[in-house]
């Protein structure tokens, strides 16, 4: 009974004591949300994917997001390039990118003549109202894009 | 018709025709072309699977309901029937249980995910067919149905709302947290659940999809297979059935 | 030994040839979790656990891959296009950042 007390009383100083501490983690933690270890920012890993070269805007990039999407967290996005798929003239690659998400980057696909057109779907998550960016690389190593802004609503019942 | 007097508050949440949040006809054609992708293809396949190695398939299905394998698409599209031997107005669902303890097999509960899947790969036998539902086929349908369309109708909770309140003819077409309220029947609530859903990332039967509704509206949750439930189903299932929807599993929803 | 994860391959259109482009769609079974968010029932933060890479062959030769990042949807969807160069069997082979390995394949027959 007195050891049941003794320790009864031990627990209640140390929560007393762990509050502060408890506290203080909770704020770190609140500063240090939403910070995945893959974050990088639009500038940046447009830099890193066309390795500082100029990326231009071009209409042959046919991107297709929705105007307003039900639920940021299946945005469905298609990129579809007026552009041949040869041998000697292909899109090498297609990268699908939003422009305020902590990892901007969503999928990086390298693609081969085989595919024959330079076409790419996939769904991805945004964080909030933002652009969708289709950018591609051509095998002579130019680099072109095209942004889509797509309105995230958050709501609903159930 | 009856006036439906909607508490204050409620009105006070809702904007006459949301035009900016209706959908346009661009992005209700992409959303109409992820239905050819959904995630829910692979619960329905998996429901396959499971139905035929734990219970023998179509062929068990049908001869514990006493028909032909053939005759199962239109008489699937008749759920939520009465089953005799079962002696109740039953869902899909519960005639898979009554199956599994008939053979003496795991009995899957009503909320578990292998009989959510499974209950939508036995629902899809039915695309494309209408609904069958008669609900003056026998006293107990008949009951069940005009138990559904009471609860459907029934002002209870916190706030004194019944699915009327916001599923009603009248109000059909306002905004209620950013989404326009659909009409059930047009919106084919009984043909398209089982669904995918994107907020869940996951099946949902419309059962479940109710007890959602029930929660955000501050009803008491009624349980899934209860008369109520199986009633409600009915219900709202000859909505769609009155306009002629095909059913169409598994749908995708918000 | 973890269950093989749930996907499936689906060509499009379902009738070909060889030589018609047609369109390849891989949809698998995957959390997709970034490593930000709770889990609502325990309090705790899921870990990330996403694929990160993924590559299509056709009878063991590579035609595409993709280098996947946490933020594509939970349950997700990649979509290229082929050109059919005869019978065969595509394949998708698909690693996620916990090392995870799993495949998928589907056999392609042209119609000619």
């Amino acid at each position: 009974m007195k050891r049941r007390n003794f320790i009864k009383s031990m627990m209640a100083v140390s929560a007393v004591a762990v509050t502060p501490m408890a506290l203080m983690a909770k704020e770190d933690a609140a500063k240090a949300k939403k910070k995945g270890p893959n974050d990088m920012t639009y500038d940046a890993a447009v830099a890193a994917i066309s390795g500082g070269k100029e990326v231009k805007d071009s209409d042959k990039i046919k991107l297709t997001v929705p105007e307003i999407a039900e639920n940021g967290a299946v945005v469905p996005v298609k990129v579809e390039i007026d552009h041949p798929m040869e041998e000697a003239n292909y899109v090498k690659a297609i990268h699908v990118l939003s422009t305020k998400n902590g990892n901007v980057r969503c999928v990086d696909v390298m693609l081969t003549p085989a595919n024959a057109k330079g076409y790419f779907a996939t769904r991805i998550k945004l964080g909030g109202t933002q652009e969708v960016v289709g950018l591609a690389e051509l095998s002579d190593g130019t680099f072109i894009k095209a942004a889509k802004s797509v309105k995230v609503t958050i709501g609903g019942c159930g | 018709m009856k006036r439906i007097i909607l508490p204050f508050a409620l009105l006070v949440t809702m904007v006459t025709a949301g035009e900016q949040f209706a959908m346009s006809d661009a992005d209700r054609a992409m959303y109409k072309e992820m239905l050819e992708n959904n995630p829910a293809d692979i619960y329905v396949e998996e429901g396959g699977e499971i139905l035929e190695e734990t219970l023998g398939g179509e062929a068990a299905l049908a001869k514990f309901l006493g028909i032909t394998e053939k005759e199962l698409p239109k008489y699937i599209a008749g759920f939520p029937r009465y089953i005799k031997k079962l002696g109740n107005v039953v869902g899909v669902d519960q005639v898979l249980q009554a199956m599994q303890v008939e053979q003496e097999k795991e009995k899957y509960k009503l909320k578990s995910s292998k009989m959510f899947s499974m209950l939508a790969y036995v629902k899809s036998l039915a695309n494309d067919e209408q609904f069958t539902i008669d609900i003056k086929a026998d006293e107990h349908i008949k009951a069940s149905y005009d138990l559904g369309k009471k609860t459907f109708e029934t002002a209870r909770g916190g706030r004194g709302l019944s699915c009327l309140s916001c599923h009603s003819k009248d109000i059909v077409g306002q905004v209620l947290r950013t989404q326009p309220l659909p009409d059930l029947g047009e919106a084919a609530a009984g043909a398209t659940w089982p669904a995918y859903r994107m907020t869940k990332s996951s099946l949902r039967t419309l059962q479940r999809r109710f007890q959602g509704c029930m929660k955000n509206a501050l009803l008491k949750v009624i349980p899934i297979g209860s008369k109520e439930m199986v009633g409600l189903e009915v219900y709202v299932s000859t909505l769609a059935q009155e306009l002629k929807k095909p059913i169409a599993i598994p749908g995708l929803k918000r | 030994m973890a269950e093989a994860r749930k996907s499936m391959i689906k060509i499009k259109p379902k009738k070909y040839k060889t030589g018609d482009i047609v369109k390849v769609d891989f949809i698998v079974i995957h959390p997709m979790d970034t490593g930000l968010k709770k889990d609502k029932k325990t309090g705790e933060v899921k870990p990330a656990h996403y694929i990160d890479n993924i590559t299509f062959s056709f009878d063991g030769k590579p035609f595409t891959t993709m280098k996947v990042w946490e933020t594509v949807s939970t349950n997700p969807y990649f979509s290229v296009n082929f050109k059919v160069p005869g019978k065969g069997k595509i394949t998708v082979d698909y690693t996620d950042n916990t090392g995870e390995k799993n495949s998928k394949s589907k056999k392609l027959k042209p119609k000619d």
